[in-house]
């Protein structure tokens, strides 16, 4: 290619290239930057690892990665392993198949916020759901359904909120598998658990990863759910973060942004991974 | 007995006659092909002799046991899909072995079977690419050749040539004949292509609408067509409907028609008095005779001319070794009784 050609693909890369490397470079640049002293919005800039060792030796920081990978790699499965066998299913379309599609997706539509709060609604203490059980006659009273040590809470809203998602991927994936192709399976002697797992779950690894991946991510770093349904003894590393920052300690705050963000491409790198031994089928 | 057994099968697709009320029989070995236009219910038939669909009413059996319930994975039969149907993600060599691997066979018995294949079909250079890696009439060799490897007692092919260049179809035509024979089986091949059809068969299934119009072997169907319909799909030969005249000695019966009076030395069963009748176009004698017509249209083919002919608003295509006519010229030609073949109604 002459001089010519690469200027010119430069200039139009640019506008869009330019801007997502100038927000998301300043971003992690800041975030980096602010981890290791500079930055200081109050006192003095300077280079120290102080802040990363003082983060890393404190039990609360490590108790809340814990807590968020968690929470991350199970909204993850559990999202995609409901997504999937829906997806099958609705590979082919019968009556009704588009009307259940839509309202399986329905959710996508819906605040997180929104249905935190119906959640809520549904299990607390008076709630519809003692009330109801009460009604039935199956719990003599109340229980205390909110602050849940195990965050099912957080992990059914995660799921609820990201297995439309999940399906959308998957839907498509599942449906660029063409009907001979799985026919052809067939007629060589694959009965169903070889067809999936020599066709189907190969010709869809990579809807799979790229579910998991932005489930996990999105999960990891989960603010919202954790705020309003998660237990009170529990932290994400969102909520830690901020817990630092509203105290003033950027510093800090920016050891767990940046912890976060490595945890988040280690972790889709080993749960890509993961995802494809568990679906390659039999071995090449 | 039969190899397979077809009985009063049909298939309906929401009111939707694909095939209707279809019975034949194809025996052990036999080399059959289904020959018509397209959507005439080729690829519907095929499907539910491999078990992809039930059929609405009738049965269906391999080698006397009746497989109409069976699932696809259970028969032992195999289909060459029209759109190939490779695994995406499998080489060459694995689509190869795909099914002798679902089978159990052992792995000798399946190198020996997939390298011979693959040699018979030009492949072995290509096992280990990627079906998108290949060119189109490789990919339908390899869709071939999974098939082949499995020596089912019925093997059926779906158009597998389509897509071949002229060249390549030929030889490759001759490579499928050769393996049906070699491991004698039972094939049940679908095409459009008339020559094809003509120069693979034993027999020949002609089919239109979902029905069978007339099975016989290539030469029978060629020179005794039944009807319009398989006289004009095969051969394109010359119809023309005229009325009975007289029945003149020797068995022969004059027609009076647009063209004038034709003899047939085939016999006229009805006592109807309009018949139709069809000659091929490579019979037509050129020379002295009582028929003529002016040259509209002229073909060059190579080893023969065709040539378009039109006398009495009437239009009539011959054939002849001679490349020296021209259009515009007047010819005269004659047509042996036997030549002139008599058609039953359609339908
Ligand atoms: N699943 C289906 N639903 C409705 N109609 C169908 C279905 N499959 C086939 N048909 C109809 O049945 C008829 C026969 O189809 P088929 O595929 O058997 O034709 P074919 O002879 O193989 O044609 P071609 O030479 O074009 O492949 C067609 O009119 C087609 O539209
Ligand atoms: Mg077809």
């Amino acid at each position: 290619m002459t001089m010519r050609n690469w200027i010119q693909i430069f200039a139009l890369l640019m506008p869009g290239l330019g801007l997502i490397l100038v927000l998301i470079g300043s971003v992690v640049y800041i975030a980096i930057a602010q981890s290791f002293g500079y930055y200081a919005l109050l006192g003095e800039s300077a280079f120290s690892t102080e802040f990363w060792s003082e983060v890393f030796s404190r039990k609360i920081f490590s108790r809340a990665v814990r807590y968020s990978i968690y929470i991350g790699f199970w909204s993850a499965v559990l999202s995609v392993a409901l997504a999937y066998p829906l997806a099958i299913w609705l590979r082919k379309p019968f009556p009704g198949s588009i009307g259940l599609g839509a309202l399986l997706k329905a959710p996508l539509l819906v605040h997180g916020l929104v249905a935190a709060f119906l959640y809520i609604n549904v299990i607390s203490y008076n709630g519809l759901l003692n009330q109801t059980m009460q009604g039935i006659g199956i719990w003599a009273e109340p229980r205390r359904l909110q602050n849940d040590s195990n965050a099912f809470g957080v992990l059914l809203l995660q799921v609820w909120k990201n297995m439309p998602f999940a399906l959308l991927v998957l839907t498509g994936s599942v449906q660029g598998i063409s009907d001979d192709v799985l026919d052809a399976a067939r007629d060589l002697g694959a009965g169903p658990w070889a067809r999936f797992r020599k066709i189907i779950a190969p010709l869809t690894m990579s809807g799979m990863q790229a579910a998991m991946v932005i489930i996990f991510i999105g999960a990891l770093a989960d603010f919202t759910f954790q705020t309003t349904v998660g237990p009170t003894n529990r932290q994400s590393m969102a909520q830690l973060m901020v817990s630092f920052k509203s105290r003033g300690d950027w510093h800090s705050a920016a050891v767990v942004g940046v912890s976060l963000m490595i945890i988040a491409l280690l972790g889709s790198a080993l749960l890509a991974l993961l995802t494809r031994t568990v679906m390659r089928g039999s071995p090449r | 007995m039969a190899a397979i057994g077809i009985r009063n099968l049909s298939k309906s697709f929401d009111g939707f006659q694909a095939l209707s009320k279809f019975s034949l029989d194809v025996q052990q070995g036999e080399f059959l092909t289904l020959l018509g236009p397209s959507g005439c219910g080729k690829t519907t038939l095929l499907k539910i002799i491999s078990g992809f669909l039930e059929p609405s009413t009738g049965s269906i059996s391999i080698g006397g046991e009746d497989i109409t319930r069976v699932p696809p994975e259970n028969r032992d039969t195999a289909l060459c899909f029209q759109s190939y149907a490779l695994f995406p993600h499998l080489n060459v060599l694995q689509n190869l072995e795909f099914g002798l691997k679902q089978k159990r066979v052992s792995r000798d018995q399946r190198d020996a079977r997939v390298s011979e294949v693959a040699a018979k079909l030009g492949l072995e250079t290509q096992l280990s690419k990627l079906p998108n890696q290949l060119s189109g009439g490789q990919q339908q060799r390899v869709s071939l050749g999974r098939a082949l490897v499995m020596r089912p007692s019925v093997i059926l092919f779906d158009e597998p040539l389509s897509n071949l260049d002229a060249k390549l179809r030929d030889q490759v035509r001759v490579e499928i004949r050769r393996i049906q024979q070699d491991y004698s089986l039972t094939a049940i091949y679908v095409t459009h292509d008339q020559s094809e059809a003509l120069a693979m068969s034993d027999r020949i299934v002609v089919l239109n609408d979902g029905k069978i119009v007339q099975v016989d072997t290539p030469e029978q169907l060629y020179a005794q067509p039944k009807t319009r319909f398989v006289a004009d799909f095969i051969g394109g030969a010359n119809l023309i409907t005229g009325r009975v005249c007289s029945q003149t000695k020797e068995n022969l019966t004059s027609v009076e028609t647009l063209m004038g009076q034709i003899q047939t030395s085939h016999r006229i069963n009805k006592s109807s008095e309009n018949v139709e009748l069809c000659w091929r176009p490579e019979r037509a004698q050129i020379g002295k005779g009582p028929y003529c017509g002016t040259i509209v249209h002229r073909a060059f083919q190579g080893q023969f001319t065709d040539l378009i002919l039109e006398e009495n608003d009437m239009i009539f295509r011959i054939q002849t070794n001679n490349d020296r006519f021209r259009v515009g010229e007047v010819i005269t030609f004659s047509i042996l009784p036997d030549d002139v073949v008599v058609l039953e109604a359609d339908g």
